[in-house]
């Protein structure tokens, strides 16, 4: 149980510290990675409570690898409409 | 089910193939548009003569199963957002400077597409999924309006995933504890404990900040009024319903009843704030569509303010208060951007001072804002009055529920001021901004339509109440 414990705590801090990080950065690629470490956080978290049983809860990795699947499209689009902005900005 | 799913399909079949194919749009999306609002006005029948109907996607059964749910409400809401694509895109298809580009066909197909998953789902996993399909369709759409709309649309999206991930963190651990995604099991199994409250806390958070209710607004104004107009319509009438959707099933189907009356009080004060922070700002925007804009975040508060008194009082005829604003605000709120889209391009400036004498230059559109912003202030005979109406009914009856009905006067005094302060000044005729080109009379009619649809409502009250009165609960 201070395993899951463990996990849970670690997952949670990478949420926070992602959330303080978009919250406070103005660079926008620093607010990318930001945004990328709120979904490890959460992921984490995810794994962290199916791996209580064994063997792991299929139901919650299936999730996690759906919410990859959709963190890493929101990235893309994040990154494309990022590098236009900047373009833009010094053209 | 069958209908409903049409009505979900044709759309996202439609947007693959306009991206694949690259024809002409506007026409291909009219009639996807027709059929898929043909398709759910026939689920909608359907469902008031059977009641809800659910879907086992894929033959698995309940917990690990991800269910479709057909419910009248989700089939009234599957025809309002096929129908307002629809009256959208006609207007599209006339005015090609209100929609930035070929992409824009496409772009809508799956904004409809996700929202009618949304309306659709019955877990909260899906609801995931739905809501970030959602924001990725919108984020592009905002994008649409080129280099200047980039910043915005980029902020959008990053606090769009922030919310979206504090509502997974949230349902990862209401998983964690229950076991189940499914909101009908949930429903049964909550209870008032510390993960629990911790989950709806995070969950919702992520979605107020997605549906920019009050206080986590901000990031709204410069997105809508940064994109082109067809596009602001249906962010403002549209996309910000969803994650109030979830909200309302989020509290009034998962939360134990005593953690909903506390969170209630909270959330009507929040919505008396958005009504006159909205409407203050609005009073004051230099720009006419961020005026309408912050007009959204105002009548965004009328249905928080339901939610709220409806989750505090266990009031169950709030619910069709609620649903009625969500109508109104979505056919009068697409009126006053198509309206107002026109007004700006075909005047030259996005100020609101360029609307000086419009009431002579371009009588139609400034006649189309009145009309719409009447239903926004609830003016009888309109929907917003009727709206209004069921959500007063309640605060009279008893006198210590007046209080909430001054908030509510103090809103609609709001949101007079601000449809005043344009249409006072569309008749200050003194020396009147002239027109770039002759104003196009067509363009102008059909983004009058919603907001006369609107006051068509009011043609039917009765049975229109008491049917949404049995279709919410």
């Amino acid at each position: 149980m201070s395993t899951t414990l463990f996990w849970l705590a670690v997952g949670a801090l990478l949420w926070l510290i992602g959330l303080h990080g978009l919250l406070t950065l103005r660079d926008a690629l620093r607010r990318i990675i930001a945004i990328n470490l709120m979904g490890s956080g959460v992921f984490l978290v995810m794994i962290a409570l199916a791996a209580r049983v064994v063997p792991s809860d299929p139901v919650l990795v299936a999730l996690v690898v759906t919410g990859l699947v959709v963190a890493v499209s929101a990235t893309a689009l994040a990154l494309r409409l990022a590098g236009s902005a900047e373009r833009g900005k010094s053209s | 089910m069958n209908l409903a799913l049409l009505s979900l399909t044709l759309p996202l079949v439609g947007a693959l193939l306009l991206i694949l194919l690259r024809p002409a749009g506007g026409r291909w999306v009219i009639m996807i548009n027709l059929a898929s609002t043909l398709a759910a006005a026939g689920a909608l029948h359907q469902v008031m003569q059977t009641g809800t109907q659910w879907l086992e996607l894929g033959g698995w059964q309940a917990p690990l199963a991800i269910r479709f749910q057909l419910s009248p409400l989700a089939a009234l809401l599957l025809l309002f957002t096929a129908g307002l694509h629809l009256l959208v895109a006609l207007y599209a298809a006339r005015s090609r400077h209100a929609i930035g580009g070929e992409d824009f066909w496409p772009l809508s197909c799956l904004l409809q597409a996700a929202l009618a998953a949304l309306w659709l789902s019955g877990d909260l996993f899906n609801l995931y999924v739905t809501l970030e399909l959602l924001s990725l369709a919108a984020v592009a759409l905002v994008a649409l309006a080129g280099a200047k709309a980039y910043r915005p649309a980029l902020n959008y999206l990053l606090l769009s995933l922030a919310g979206s991930l504090a509502y997974l963190f949230g349902v990862a651990l209401l998983y964690g504890r229950y076991g189940v995604l499914d909101i009908a099991l949930l429903s049964e199994l909550a209870e008032a404990d510390v993960t629990t409250r911790l989950a709806l806390l995070l969950m919702s958070l992520g979605l107020m900040l997605k549906a920019a209710l009050w206080p986590l607004h901000l990031w709204l104004p410069p997105a809508h009024a940064g994109a082109p107009a067809a596009v602001s319509a249906l962010l403002s009438a549209l996309v910000v319903k969803g994650p109030l959707y979830i909200l309302w099933l989020l509290w009034s189907r998962i939360a134990p009843v005593e953690l909903a009356q506390s969170a209630g009080g909270l959330f009507a004060v929040a919505g008396i704030f958005a009504l006159l922070c909205g409407g203050w700002s609005a009073l004051r925007a230099p720009y006419l569509k961020t005026l309408v804009a912050y007009s959204t975040v105002a009548q965004l508060g009328y249905a928080l303010l339901a939610l709220g008194l409806l989750l505090r009082w266990q009031e169950p005829s709030l619910s069709a208060a609620l649903w009625l604003f969500v109508l109104a605000h979505g056919l009068a709120k697409v009126s006053m951007f198509l309206a107002a889209g026109e007004l700006q391009y075909t005047l030259g400036s996005k100020r609101v001072r360029a609307l000086k004498g419009a009431s002579q230059t371009m009588p139609l559109a400034l006649f189309a804002f009145a009309v719409a912003g009447g239903s926004l202030i609830g003016l009888p005979p309109s929907g917003g009055f009727l709206a209004k109406w069921l959500l007063l009914q309640p605060l009279f009856q008893q006198p210590q529920h007046w209080p909430w009905a001054i908030g509510v006067l103090l809103g609609t005094l709001a949101s007079a001021a601000y449809v005043f302060r344009v249409v006072a000044l569309g008749f200050d005729r003194a020396r009147p901004t002239p027109a770039s080109f002759h104003p196009d009379r067509l363009a102008q009619w059909l983004a009058m339509l919603p907001a006369l649809l609107v006051w068509c409502l009011a043609l039917i009250s009765k049975p229109l109440l008491l049917w949404i009165g049995g279709v919410s609960q």
